[in-house]
């Protein structure tokens, strides 16, 4: 590689996977309109994003792409409304999913689904919102009563949020062995990678 | 599917906001409905409560100003009757049925203003007046580039979603038909690989057409505030101040 | 101008050499078509010219390439963009921006050219390529000759001196050629060097000064125009190329009558209130072949859809063998071969995806396909991995095998040289007697090789239906000569 710095070309690839990629975990997404569903995303989300996910990784050959990736997810969140949350949560994991498939010099297959693992985490952000002080929110109507709020803290209890952030990275991981399954499969038969 | 994020064209769309401005909004959002920051009783509850009503109220208004009038009451009706329900009906309902509708109504009333002001955001912005914004915030051209790429590249996996979709339509692949289970895999192949191919022509486009050079990239978008903007500033500046003196114990 | 000295190139990851030992100069204004059938190399010369190769297409390069001084081959490609402009084939995938202005201005802008100025430039552009009307749309929302349009605007925004052409007609209907050719007579009033890279022949008589014609990799003869258009129609055959005029085609043989006919029935169909489809009645010859032309947004797609029975909203009905089919029948009776077939391939080998649709088992009629088609060996190959033709091939055994009865064909031949545009036409009349093909296009070459019936639509209404022989030639020359 001659170049370490990326280039316009690194930079088109990061837009295009990242609109692949966006449109399927907001296709996903749409299961959220039940809102009862919303965690289920932290597990379908990482489970299939792991397929556009993979086949990107083998065009990330330089430093940043990843981290990218990660931080125009979070800014796409705040853009549609989810607050700004996943841009923190996808500057750190994604800073991290960077630092391990570097490690593996950016072309071990076993480390790729680890970094999937990792970059999945990022849609856990979106989640911070209901669990931060959520009791002070919904009890700013005070006239609730304290049975009310039992019901909202039960609604989502605190274990669910460190269980969606496994959830996040354990099916990342299965999504990363799926993504890596479909690639042998069809994308190096067809020659596309 | 509807990809219609900052496909805004210039005509017709009424009030004009800088995107500044309406990021800046959409954090104020974030902070104060979604994350549903500062003190909760006593006067500063008062004042909150209030700056929480005023934010929720916004989309509502922005967009009947975007000439959206029926997103706009839409957003009204869905949100007043959720707040309706969250305040009514679910102390009388018991087990299963309060979890659900308790769930349903809380997440939307609470998701609803900020999802609909980024909608907001999103529809009435274009992506020249979006980058020229990000230019104007030092944001760097590492994540400018790949970001109105994606932009312009949304419509295209929509319509390459369509095709796919009607191809297998012809081929009797459908929900409830056999190879149920494959659907996934049959829309993802075909789909990612179209969409390779054209991104492999897009990169060639743009490259021979200068992309990616050293010197600094013009953007011949204008962008810049006016008495709309201050306006918005002024209310999400006067928030944050509320904020800061709650922290500090004032109110 | 520009001076290619002996250069030779071989892509990344294969063996075989595609260009050998290639010179050419070329001088200030001068106006040079590339032509020769598919893969002679034609695209890889366009491609070291604008710098792709070998800063984009990776691959060893032996040989220069200077252009106004500069070496290309050595040279960032944001260097060569100021001197070289180039325009591709695919409308759809040249464009960077969501608007058309925005996108006039993308060049100028990664030059960093001063806000005024790239706004005089637009204006400039815009108006001597006639695309005023076009300024502040969204680019979704055009057609594909009017996108090429703008990607020609907005390389001409930049003040290349060379412009680099690669088949930038293959995806165009008759009046986008007229608005391109137009374009190229103007970037030649002004002096610049045009390289153009083609397959139709016809449009570029009077534009281009030289004709380099290839041939595996190697320039075969570099001649005046004057001298190429001295060639016989049958020359220019063996040649494998297209041909340089209308007056050249004729239909080839008698057309075939089905015995049988059925009839379209209420085939209505309007998008927000606005009809874009109406024809109340229409009986058709069933085993025929018949080509549906007209002019860009006459009702072409809507009528292949609601034929297929895609259109969810769609009423109409289908009479066939005095039965009477309704949307969810047509669907299961009728086949789109797309024009970018790669959205109908879902399956890991050939063999598979053709099965796919299939009522049980019948080992016997899936190789009497396979053989008809000449796909016995590429059984077990992944469908992805097959050229164009061959793609175009499976999509067809996969329809027949499903016992479809009517096949539509949307652009089968576009940007196809002369020999698999005779190939295809070859499979298409295989098909003749069996199935009922429609087929939109814009290629009356493929037409008067293939077709037995013109159906010409016009403002969504049926402007006529005629069989196509030496009767009824008149009009339809007529037709694509009159643009």
């Amino acid at each position: 590689m001659k170049n370490e710095k990326l280039m316009g070309k690194d930079l088109i690839n990061i837009g295009i996977f990242s609109a692949i990629y966006f449109i399927i975990i907001f296709a996903i997404a749409m299961l959220g309109y039940i809102p009862i569903f919303m965690p289920l995303i932290c597990v379908i989300g990482p489970l299939i994003g792991g397929i556009p996910f993979m086949l990107f990784l083998t065009k990330v050959k330089k430093f940043g792409m990843i981290l990218i990736m990660s931080l125009i997810m979070g800014i796409l969140m705040l853009l549609t409304g989810m607050g700004y949350y996943s841009i923190i949560v996808g500057a750190i994991s994604g800073f991290i999913a960077e630092m391990i498939y570097k490690s593996g010099k950016y072309q071990s297959a076993g480390k790729a689904v680890l970094t999937h693992g990792v970059f999945s985490i990022w849609m856990w952000g979106n989640f911070i919102p209901l669990f931060t002080n959520s009791e002070k929110y919904f009890s700013t109507r005070q006239d609730f009563g304290q049975e009310y709020i039992d019901a909202l803290t039960s609604l989502l209890p605190p274990w669910m949020f460190p269980t969606l952030l496994a959830a996040c990275f354990v099916c990342g991981i299965i999504g990363g062995l799926i993504g890596k399954s479909v690639m042998k499969k069809h994308f190096i038969k067809a020659g596309i990678v | 599917m509807r990809a219609n994020v900052l496909q805004a064209t210039v005509e017709k769309r009424g009030l004009v906001f800088d995107p500044r401005t309406k990021l800046l909004l959409l954090i104020a959002m974030t902070t104060f409905v979604l994350g549903g920051a500062g003190q909760k009783s006593g006067f500063g509850g008062i004042v909150f409560s209030a700056i929480s009503v005023i934010l929720c109220f916004l989309p509502f208004l922005l967009l009947l100003a975007a000439k959206r009038r029926k997103a706009a009451l839409r957003y009204a009706i869905l949100y007043l009757a959720m707040y309706v329900i969250f305040i009514f009906v679910t102390p009388q309902t018991r087990g299963i049925l309060n979890f659900f509708i308790l769930g349903t109504s809380g997440i939307i009333t609470r998701f609803m203003p900020s999802i609909l002001l980024g909608f907001y955001v999103v529809s009435s912005t274009t992506v020249s007046e979006f980058t020229a914004a990000m230019q104007k915030m030092h944001i760097s051209e590492k994540i400018i580039i790949p970001l109105s790429v994606m932009f312009r590249f949304f419509p295209t996996v929509g319509d390459e979603f369509r095709c796919i979709n009607q191809a297998m339509r012809m081929r009797g692949i459908v929900f409830g038909g056999k190879n149920m289970s494959k659907m996934l895999e049959y829309r993802l192949v075909p789909l990612l690989s179209c969409s390779v191919k054209i991104g492999e022509e897009l990169s060639a486009a743009a490259l021979t057409r200068g992309l990616g050079g050293t010197v600094k990239r013009t953007n011949v978008c204008e962008i810049g505030f006016h008495m709309q903007d201050w306006v918005v500033f002024l209310l999400c500046a006067t928030a944050y101040f509320m904020l800061i003196l709650s922290k500090f114990g004032v109110l | 101008m520009i001076e290619m000295n002996n250069v030779s190139f071989t892509y990344a990851n294969t063996e075989a050499c595609i260009l050998e030992d290639i010179s050419l100069q070329i001088k200030e204004g001068e106006c040079v078509l590339l032509c020769g059938g598919s893969g002679c190399g034609k695209t890889t010369v366009t491609r070291l010219l604008n710098g792709l190769i070998p800063h984009y297409y990776e691959g060893t390069v032996s040989g220069s390439v200077v252009i106004n001084g500069l070496d290309v081959t050595k040279a960032e490609l944001y260097e060569t963009a100021k001197y070289v402009g180039s325009v591709f084939q695919n409308p759809r995938s040249q464009f960077f921006c969501v608007d058309t202005t925005s996108e006039i201005a993308f060049g100028c802008e990664n030059m960093g050219l001063e806000s005024p100025l790239i706004k005089e430039r637009v204006a400039e552009a815009a108006e001597k390529l006639n695309a005023v009307n076009l300024l502040g749309r969204n680019i979704f929302q055009l057609s594909g000759g009017e996108k090429q349009k703008i990607a020609c605007a907005s390389v001409s925004a930049m003040e290349p001196a060379v412009f680099v052409l690669d088949e930038p007609t293959s995806n165009l209907d008759m009046p986008a050629i007229g608005d391109l050719r137009r374009t190229l007579l103007a970037w030649k009033a002004e002096g610049k060097t045009i390289v153009i890279a083609e397959h139709r022949l016809y449009w570029l008589k009077d534009i281009c000064d030289r004709v380099v014609y290839m041939a595996e990799g190697k320039i075969a003869f570099d001649i005046p125009i004057s001298a190429f258009l001295e060639f016989s129609p049958i020359k220019i055959r063996e040649l494998g190329l297209r041909s340089l005029s209308m007056e050249a085609l004729h239909s080839t043989k008698p057309p075939s009558y089905g015995a049988e006919e059925f009839t379209l029935k209420d085939f209505y169909f309007s998008m927000e209130d606005i009809p874009i489809l109406s024809i109340p009645a229409l009986t058709l010859p069933q085993g025929s072949l018949i080509a549906v032309i007209g002019e860009n947004g006459a009702g072409k797609s809507t009528f292949s859809r609601c034929l297929c029975g895609l259109e969810k909203g769609f009423r109409g009905k289908v009479l066939f063998h005095s039965a009477l089919y309704g949307r969810r029948k047509m669907l299961e009776k009728s086949y789109l071969v797309m024009q970018d077939v790669n959205h109908q391939l879902f399956c890991e080998s050939v063999e598979e995806e053709i099965r796919l649709g299939m009522e049980g088992e019948n080992k016997e009629k899936i190789k009497g396909v396979l053989a008809d088609l000449g796909l016995e060996n590429l059984c077990q190959r992944h469908p992805l991995s097959l050229s164009g033709g061959q793609k175009q091939r499976v999509a067809i055994a996969s329809a027949i095998l499903a016992d479809k009865e009517f096949l539509i064909f949307d652009e089968p031949t576009s940007g196809l040289d002369f020999r698999h545009m005779e190939q295809t036409a070859k499979l298409l009349r295989s098909l003749q007697g069996k199935k009922t093909v429609f087929m939109i296009t814009h290629d009356p070459e493929l037409i008067v090789r293939c077709c037995s019936h013109i159906l010409r639509f016009k403002q969504g209404r049926v402007a006529e239906f005629y069989a196509l022989s030496k009767e009824t030639e008149g009009k339809f020359f007529d037709f694509f000569t009159q643009s």
